[in-house]
This record gives C-alpha cells, structure tokens and sequence, in this order.
C-alpha cells in the first residue's frame, strides 16, 4: 500500500513545482523507470524463489516448556503384549460376519474400560462436502447443513478418556487411530496396538495434568469424516435434540441396541458424547506398508484446509524425538520427479560453486549448501507449496485446525511386515515410546502452541523457510505491478498541452476520472468471474451426468455469459473509445489487490498464481500495436503473449501441467471438472481464486491484447 | 412530510428537464431497493450482521433486541451494558425486532425500515443536489463565467450523489447487515436538506434527531447555521464584493450576500423546541425503569468514554485496550478534542460552502469516532458525490479507489485470520483500520484542497474577466 502511495504521489506532482520532497522524487525515479524496475524486481522475485532452499534454516524448539526427551520413557513390555492381545482380539473376528464390526467395537470398548478409562461410542453420519462458496468468512459452525442423509451411511466412532489426575479437566490432548471396524488389516490393527499400548500407559500414570482423548475413528467413509464430525460435534453442542434424534433413529434400526449392554469391565460404557477441555494438540497415528524401505521410517503430514499449517513447535517435538530418541527416519512429502529434471541439478551445482566461492572469500559467509541437499530441498518446497496452494487437508489432522487446533498426522511405516513377534513388539516400542515422548512434552504447555511459525514452509524435516525471508521474494515479484500501474496512469492522463492557458474557460473536463469506464470494465468482468465460480453449484445439481458433460455445460454458459455481458456493455462504451493504458492500469491493481489479498489467505496459492499473473499483466499490449511495428522485438512480445495467454487459461495450464507429469496419453474433459469438484467440497480459497481473480484477469488480458486502438 | 415534498420537486423538475437523468435515477433507484430485497431475502451465511464492519455496540440490531427484551421484562433496557442506543429507536424498532411473518427471515420488518430508509435518504440527497445545483449555475451566471457543468454527462450531480449512496457497496452491506445506520443517516442527510431548502423547523428536527441518536452529528450545527444564514455554497463572497466593487456604477447591489440573523434565530428556537420535545418523550420511555440520567450515561457517556474495546474498524478500541488506565482520561480528553480542534478552522476557511463543510465534518468524525461503522463511510461517500462540478479535478481518486477496495476486502480477511484461524493477531487486523483511517484522510485533505483549488480558480477567471 505505501509503495502504491509513493507512485500516486509521484503521480500527482505538478510539473511546476521546482523541488519536491524526496520520497516524492524517488517516486518519480522509480515510475519513469517502471520498466526496468519491473524486470529487476520480477527477476529477483523468480529468484529468490528458487533460493529458498538456501536460505532454509533449522528447526528448533522454540517453546522452553516443551522440554522434549527430557523424562525417560515409562513403557513397559507389558503394555505392549496387552495391546498386542487386543490387536490379535480383534483381527481374529472374522470379517465376513454381519456384526464383526460392532463385536470389534465391543471388544475395543472392553479393553478400554478394564483399563478404568471413561468410554463412549461416537455415532456419526457422513456428509457429503457441500459447496459453500463463502465459508472461508463465515465461522466454522456456520456452514454445517444438517441435512437428512439416508441412514446407510453411519459410523461408531469409539472414544476413550482419561481424567488428568493432577489437573481440573480444562485442556486435552488427542490421540487418533483411524480404524474400519469391517475389515481386518494387519496395518491398522498395528496402529490400534501402539495407540492402546501408550493408551494404557497413560491411563495409569501420575504426571498427566491434560486429559487424554483417544479416538478410534471409524474409517470406512474415510479418515476426515469420521474425525471431522466428531470435532463438530464436540466443538458444536446440539440443543435441539432434532438432527442427533435424526441418527439415533436410523440406529434404532442397525441392531445398534448391541452396543448398549451392560458394561463388561470397570467402567460403565455411556452413550451419551462425553467431552473433555479444549484441546492442546492432536496427533492422528497411522501405520502403512510401503515396500522397499531401508528403515523404519515416519512421515508428517501437516497441511490442513488452505494451506493452514500446525505450530512449527509440534513438528519439531515429534522430529526430535524420532530422530533423537527412537532412531526414526523422518520423511515429509517432496515431488520426486523434481529429482530427475537436470536443470535443478545444474541450478544446485551452481549454487553450490558461488557458495564455495563466497567462502573462500570469506569465511564468514555459509551460505553454501550441498547440490543434493538443494535439490532435496526444492523437491519438498515444491511440494510444500503444491499442498498448501491446493488448499486440501492431507490427512484427518486437517479436521483439526478448523477449530484452532494443532494437529499432525504421524504415518509410520515399518521396514518390512512384520512377522517374527519379537521385532514386532520392537517397532511398537520404538511407535509408542515417540507417542508418549510427544504427549509428555505437549502435556507440559502452560499455554497454547504460540511461540513458533504458524506461516512457514517446509525444506526438510529439520528445515524450514519463515514467513519473513519467503515474503520478500513474493513482494519483489508483484512490486512492479503498483509501479506500471501508476506509470500508465500517469501516460494516459497527461494534461495535453494545448489545454495548458486555464484563462480560457473554466475546465470541467473530468479528466481525473476518466478511469472510471476502465474501472467498469474491470468490474463488470470480475462480476462474471463470480457468475462463473457459482455455475458449478447448480450444473452440480444435474442428475446423471458425467464430468465431461458438466465440463462441458459450465464451459458453455461461461462463455456465453461473457458474450452476453460484452454485447450489453459494449454499446455504450464504444463511442468513448477507452484507452488500454487506463484498461490496463485498473486491471493490473485489480490483480495486485486480488494477489495481496490472496498472499495473507494462502501464501502458496498467492505465489504460484503471481508466477503466472504478473507476466501476464505486466507484458500485455494491444497486438495491433505490435504489429504495426513489426520489429523482433515486438514479434518476440507478440509470441510470449500469445504463449502466456495460453498457459494462464485454468484449464490449459492445468492439462499442461498433468501432460508434463503424467503424459499426454490419456486425456479427458472431465479431469479438469473432478479437480476443481474436490476444491471446492473441500471449501478450498484456491478455487475462489481461480474463479474470482485469475480467470477475470485473463479475460481483460486478453481484452487488452485484441484492443483495438 | 419530506418525501411528499421532494418527490414532488422531482417530478417538477424532471419535466424542466429535458435529458433522460430522472428516469434514469428513478430505474436504478427502484433496482438498488429491489437488490436489497433480493439480499435480504437470501442472506445465505454471511452473517453479516455480526461482522464489526458492519454492526457497533450502538447499532447492532441484535443489542437492539436485547434492550427490548429486557424493557419487555420491567428492567431497563441499559441494564447488563447491552444496549447504548436512543429509548425512542427501542420503541420503535424494538416491536418490530420480535415480529416474525411465518415464512419470512427474521428481523424482515426491521429490514424493510432501513431499506425505506436508505430509500428516503438517497431521495433527500437528491433534491439537496439539486438545491446546490441551482445555486451554483446563479452564482456562476451572476460572475458571468460559461457554465461547464451541463455537458458533465446525463445525469446531474444530485442524481449522481444518490446513485452513490444507494449503490454504494458500504450502504448495502450496512442496510442488510441490520445497523440501524441507515436511520441515522438519514436525520443527518434531513438536516442538510432541510438547511438547504432554508427550512428551519425541518433542519432543526433533523440536527435535535441525528444528535440524540448518535451524538456526533451536534458539530453539524455550525454548518447547519451557516446554511440558513448564507444560503447554500457559492464561490467566496470576496469575489462577489469585488466584483460589485469593479461595476460600482450600476448601483446594483443585489448580490451581496448578507447573513440572516432571522434564520438562525428560527433555528435556534425550533431546535430547543425539538429537543424539549424529544427529551419529554425519552423521559416518558425511560420513567418506568431508569431516569434520563442514566439514558445520558449509558448512551453518550458509552460513545465519550469509549468502554467496549471489542474490535471495530475505527483506530480507538486498539489504542484504549493498550492505555495504562492512569492515562485513560487525559487520553480520552486527547481523541476527542481532536475533533472539536478541527472545527473552527474549517469553519472560517469554508464559510462560503457550508455544505461541504458538512461533509468535512462528517468524514472527520466519522474517521475519529469511538465507534464507527462502514454505515458512516456510506453517508460521506455519498455526500461527497454532490460536489462532483467542483471536485471534478480531484487527485488521488484512483488510489483512493483502489485503497478503499483493497482495504475494504482485506479487514475481513485479516479478522478471519485473527478470530478463526488463530495464526494472525489483533495487529493484523488493526493494520488495515490504521490503512483505512488513513485513505479517509487523504481523501478529506484532497477533496478540501481541490474544493479551494477550485474556488482559487474561479478567482482568477472573475478577475481576468474584470481586467478585460
């Protein structure tokens, strides 16, 4: 905003005033030059992108009470054989009976109660992601619909308690297993162990000032839902006994009365929701078989709805200890293809030599960094950022931070399938002693996570870039947009000299506003964009249709809404004949705002995005123009246009992107409609984006390109 | 009976008219009550009227309902600090705020008051614009300079202003979102019409209302006044006297422009007449349950002393939620004098305009009041469109566009980042109201500068025509 203001001001000066104060004169430096400042700032915004990795740093618990690794651990064989006892309860059940799943949720329970712990079974329906086009500024409460869903698809979460002995019962921290109680998988029932084996531990120790929830989450309609409408449920009291009477009804019919029978073991079984106090953190355990592993290994998944992350503070508790403590390879997740492209081999080779140079030089520069420790890096930035603009949770951690919550999802697999039980109960060892390690450490916060990074990205598993070193490259790339903006509003409004003898007439020539007809230009396309990001709802509504076809429908009526709008705004903007300077000086602050805007809802979305706009934006001129001259120059100008105006069209950019991944074999229509289908259920800001600058932005692209001036 | 008064005018003037501008005003005036409809029929999730943009302490309509509640059941309506706001707005909205029309959206009666009273406002700002109008061709001719305004375009600035206050997005936003700002508003833009059109009575009902409902409008006397007393804006009366001065033989001196004592007489009587009025009647509303004296403390005593800190997108509530209470007092004697500071000056440097110091005044207080709402943003920018002949060289406007549609986008992305998401803080969000209060000043020093700019203008043209 500041910079915008110098130009304005720089803009304004008249001509006549001898010395203007320097702010304003540097203003007036920078706008004469809009067009090499523009290249030097976009080239270092690009630049600075791609050293990022180098400019990472390490992880480092920032929070002194955290204390992690401080206490060694209490587990004991004998938690371990328990839950080792209750992993083979329940895999021998056999999975075809009817009732093999409430059988396991009863054994489940009974196990939890003879442990002394509070347990209660969680009934949920699923819902089907609805599209709420303005969830993002509404409370998170506000766009629960409690529709009638048909009564086939519910699900018994189980929940088990532990009252803190030492404390009042006001914070929690959660443990989440997902399970499906109708399927028997050796994986999953390795999760269920090492969730039960720190489950028991915890339930019998002294040092607990936080009560621990464990939720066995019922995953057959997916990780999320389950966890998802648990937390609304907690977070939410119903009053009105209308939609859980709903559930309860379609229970009624399930045998679900299995589940209400005298309790088995020390505690009573309530079916009412029990609750415990705000939640600490949340931890979601899985186990997975991946083939062809060294070690045992661990993966963190942290991202949740737009790009939303956890306090830094909980990953590096979790990497420290396993790195540290158990002897885990921590992995996040990183695009491997990015490790077979050459040229970032090159680009890290490069790095690397003006690293070693400037070391050389002097020592005290160690700015260095190893060619496959950046391209590892790049790998996982590009992904972090993937996943982040993408704007969808990763895992059921994502549920969450809805409610302010820090969560992660902690995905353990082993080496190889266990077999032999004694290598077996050493990797739940290993699993449950980083489990307890994490709890005990969370368990001693005094306040909520606050002192890390909430904003960062991540390099490594021990490595991150903050939200202060990768906001100057995404303010270097868009710094030229306010500058060209003010330098052609300045062009198109210059006084004309032979209006210079005010004695002539009084001159009320609104000249000042002429950018208004710009600006409604601008507008009216915008308000299109909004057209175009709703269509999706209703076409959405049309039974029995593929995407293809909806591709096809919404592509269609965009489109003619377009034609409709240019055909009622064209007549009476004609005579005016606007000029593409005022055209493009109000499309270029619309996307200026539009990226500011979308750089504090989520960063990555805002930088990929800029990637594509500013050059869009900043190199767009009227092709006439260009090819009146006909130089190289403007031949060069015309073809980079041309190419950007292709690339910028959503769903090109997206066929471009899936071809150069994945191929260009198979293509179909409706990939592009099933992408932006799980944008928007999953209320991701991407899509709004997309929908409500990106696309408008194009169109005045190209409505500056085939101006005729 | 203001409306039947002006819609009359209306219509006179639009056959003296021979452009299509009323027709036009009329169309888009009836789509803009219409969109509102629309609007307040399918509120969808906005939640609007709990946003702080939209909704203060003093005119969400959900304190409203509270104050009612609790007079309902023999309390006062100030207990428990729910309601700041007038006894006279509770009785009247209050009945209106628990009827509910089966298959309607709650509050729609409350709704169809704001939109009737958006509605009138934007009638009013109209005929005011077009008193100025008149005003400013006479006293054009009467300096015999060319009069440019009419090729502005079709529709004249008064139709133009109220165009701007109904489609405002602000006035929108604060008519569906249930503050009872629109009211307010419209007593305010009451007093202007009514000093404009030379009403006394009118003025004085529109200044006593527009004061008991939200306090600051009270500065508005001083314009209020100088309307009576001189009449609508016109160019300095220096240039008049020297213009006499230059055709001392025609022995004409019609034009001089003398202050009517005898108006601001009427207005001072009529506005303690209102006042008695409107106090008898608070007191009758507030005898059951409390005393004037308490209606004083808990509405203007509520709005000086600035006690509920919850954010709003003004710059006090962050300033007094970090104060040390030591300083609290002097602090506050500090903000608000600010204010009364900026009165006088204004007063003397705009005397010939004193339509335009309204809006000064308007922008300043609604800049620096403890409690404002995009509901104030709404009535200055609308005003600000009946000086469009005279502004129309105004700087900045492009920026101050785009500052007022950035600024107005981020505030509730930075409050969302803040309240829900948690990964913000409180200065994220007062960062943008610090951006906003400043946009509003520089657009209230540039629209004065180019306003004197303007008048210097007309200066220099008066005088090289006499040296001709």
């Amino acid at each position: 905003m500041a910079k915008v203001e110098k130009k304005e001001v720089a803009a304004a000066t008249p001509p006549w005033k001898p010395k203007p104060r320097p702010i304003v004169r540097l203003g007036i430096v920078l706008i004469s030059h809009s067009l090499l400042v523009s290249v030097v700032c976009c080239t270092a915004g690009i630049v600075a992108l791609f050293l990022l990795p180098m400019l990472a740093k390490n992880t480092y618990i920032s929070e002194n009470a955290l204390m992690p690794g401080s206490a060694s651990s209490m587990l004991s064989n004998h938690d371990i054989s328990e839950a080792e006892r209750l992993a083979k309860d329940l895999t021998s059940l056999n999975s075809g009976a009817a009732d093999a799943g409430i059988e396991r949720r009863r054994v489940l329970a009974k196990y939890l109660s003879d442990l002394g712990v509070e347990v209660g079974y969680h009934k949920f329906q699923s819902h089907q992601n609805q599209f709420h086009p303005l969830h993002f500024f509404s409370s998170p409460d506000s766009g629960l619909s409690q529709e009638n869903g048909s009564c086939s698809s519910y699900g018994i979460n189980v929940v088990g308690i532990i009252r803190a002995p030492q404390a009042d019962g006001k914070e929690a921290i959660v443990l989440v297993t997902p399970f499906n109680f109708r399927k028997n998988s050796s994986s999953e029932a390795l999760s269920i162990s090492i969730g039960y084996a720190v489950f028991s531990l915890l339930s019998r120790v002294s040092w607990l000032a936080k009560d621990i929830i464990w939720l066995v989450a019922d995953s057959q309609y997916g990780e999320y839902a389950s966890v998802a409408s648990w937390l609304r449920d907690y977070h939410i009291p119903v009053f009105s006994a209308s939609s859980s009477h709903n559930a309860d009804s379609c229970f009624e019919g399930n045998n679900i009365n299995l589940l209400r029978e005298e309790s088995p073991g020390r505690t009573e079984i309530s079916s009412g929701f029990r609750r415990a106090g705000t939640m600490a953190a949340a931890l979601v355990l899985k186990v997975t078989d991946v083939k062809g592993q060294l070690e045992d290994t661990l993966s963190v998944y942290a991202e949740a709805s737009n790009g939303q992350m956890p306090n830094l503070d909980l990953i590096n508790v979790v990497n420290y200890l396993a790195v540290h403590r158990q002897g885990l390879r921590v992995k996040v997740e990183k695009f491997l293809s990015v490790l077979t492209w050459e040229w970032i081999w090159m680009l890290g080779d490069t790095l690397n030599f003006i690293g070693k140079v400037a070391g050389s030089l002097n020592p005290e520069w160690k700015f260095g960094i190893s060619t496959p420790d950046y391209v590892e890096g790049t790998a996982t930035l590009a992904s972090s950022l993937y996943r982040q603009a993408l704007g969808i949770p990763t895992g059921p951690h994502g549920a969450f931070r809805d409610f302010q919550v820090d969560a992660i999802t902690l995905e353990i697999s082993p080496k190889v399938v266990y077999t032999n039980q004694g290598r077996r109960n050493e990797f739940i060892l290993r699993s449950a002693r980083l489990i307890e390690g994490v709890v005990r450490s969370v368990n001693n916060l005094l306040e909520k996570f606050h002192q890390s990074f909430f904003l960062y990205l991540l390099t490594s598993p021990a490595k991150f870039v903050s939200v202060g070193v990768y906001m100057i490259g995404f303010a270097l790339l868009v710094a030229p947009l306010p500058l060209v903006a003010a330098s052609l509003y300045v062009d198109a409004n210059k006084p004309e000299p032979s209006s210079q003898d005010p004695k002539q007439k009084l001159q009320i020539n609104f000249k000042p506003w002429k950018w208004l007809s710009a600006a409604k230009q601008v507008f009216t396309v915008h308000a299109w964009g909004v057209f175009v990001s709703l269509l999706p709802y209703f076409i959405s509504q049309i039974p029995n249709s593929t995407p293809a076809a909806h591709s096809i429908i919404w592509f269609s009526l965009s489109t003619f809404g377009l034609l409709v709008l240019y055909l009622i705004t064209k007549s009476p903007s004609k005579p005016q004949k606007g000029k593409w300077e005022n055209l493009k000086s109000v499309t270029i602050s619309a996307v200026f705002i539009g990226l500011l805007l979308m750089s504090v809802v989520n960063f990555a979305t805002a930088q990929i995005g800029a990637l594509v706009l500013v050059p869009a934006c900043l190199l767009a001129q009227p092709l006439k123009l260009d090819i009146r001259t006909a130089s190289l120059k403007s031949f060069l100008r015309i073809a980079t246009n041309v190419f950007i105006s292709f690339v910028a069209f959503p769903p090109a950019g997206f066929f471009i992107l899936k071809g150069v991944n994945e191929g260009f074999g198979n293509m179909d229509v409706g990939e592009f409609w099933t992408w932006l289908e799980s944008l928007w259920a999953w209320n991701s800001a991407t899509y709004i984006y997309i929908g409500m600058v990106h696309l408008p932005c194009w169109v005045l692209c190209l409505q500056i390109l085939l101006h005729s001036c | 009976m203001p409306t039947a008064n002006t819609q009359e005018e209306n219509s006179k003037s639009e056959l003296q008219k021979n452009h299509g501008g009323g027709g036009g005003f009329t169309r888009w005036a009836v789509v803009a009550v219409i969109f509102r409809l629309a609007l307040i029929y399918f509120p969808g999730n906005l939640n609007l009227s709990s946003r702080p943009e939209v909704s203060t302490p003093l005119t969400s309509i959900r304190r409203l309902a509270e104050g009612y509640w609790l007079k309902q059941s023999s309390m006062s309506p100030y207990a428990g600090s729910m309601y700041h706001g007038s006894p006279l707005l509770l009785s009247v909205l209050g009945p209106l705020t628990v009827k509910r029309i089966e298959g309607q959206p709650g509050h729609i009666l409350c709704s169809l008051v704001f939109v009737l009273a958006d509605l009138i406002s934007a009638i009013l700002i109209r005929a005011t614009g077009r008193k100025l109008q008149i005003a400013y061709r006479k006293s054009l001719k009467s300096l015999n300079l060319p009069n440019k305004s009419t090729d502005s375009g079709a529709l004249s600035s008064g139709d133009i202003a109220a165009l701007v206050y109904l489609w405002n997005p602000f006035t929108i936003v604060a008519c569906v979102g249930l503050s009872t700002s629109p009211v307010e508003n419209l007593f305010t833009i009451l007093t202007l019409y009514g000093a404009a059109t030379g009403l006394a009575p009118l003025a004085a009902f529109g200044w006593v209302m527009a004061t008991h409902l939200s306090l600051y409008p009270a500065i508005l006397i001083i314009p209020v006044i100088l309307l009576l007393g001189y009449g609508p804006d016109a160019p300095p009366s220096k240039l008049f006297r020297s213009k006499e001065h230059g055709k001392v033989g025609d022995g004409k001196s019609s034009q001089e422009i003398i202050f009517s004592w005898r108006r601001a007489f009427h207005l001072l009587v009529w506005t303690s007449l209102w006042s008695v009025y409107v106090l008898v009647l608070c007191s009758i509303s507030v005898k059951q349950h409390g005393s004037l004296q308490e209606m004083f403390q808990r509405t203007y005593g509520f709005i000086l002393t600035v006690e509920d800190l919850s954010p709003n997108i003004g710059v006090l509530w962050y300033f007094f939620a970090e104060v040390f209470d030591f300083f609290r007092d002097f602090f506050l004697i500090v903000f608000h004098s600010n204010i009364l500071f900026m009165i006088l000056p204004l007063a003397i440097r705009l005397k010939h305009r004193p339509c335009f110091l309204a809006f000064v005044y308007i922008a300043i207080s609604s800049m620096l009041k403890s409690y404002p709402s995009v509901g104030d943003s709404a009535l200055y920018l609308g005003l600000l469109g009946l000086f469009l002949d005279e502004l129309a060289d105004m700087q900045f406007s492009f920026f101050l566009f785009c500052g007022y549609v950035g600024v107005s986008l981020l505030s509730p992305v930075m409050h969302n980042l803040w309240i829900w998401r948690g990964t913000g803080n409180a200065n994220f969000y007062y960062a943008t109201a610090m951006a906003y209060a400043c946009f509003q000043i520089v657009l209230v020093v540039e629209s004065v500068s180019s306003m004197l700019n303007h008048d210097r203008k007309l200066t220099k043209l008066s005088t090289s025509k006499l040296q001709k």
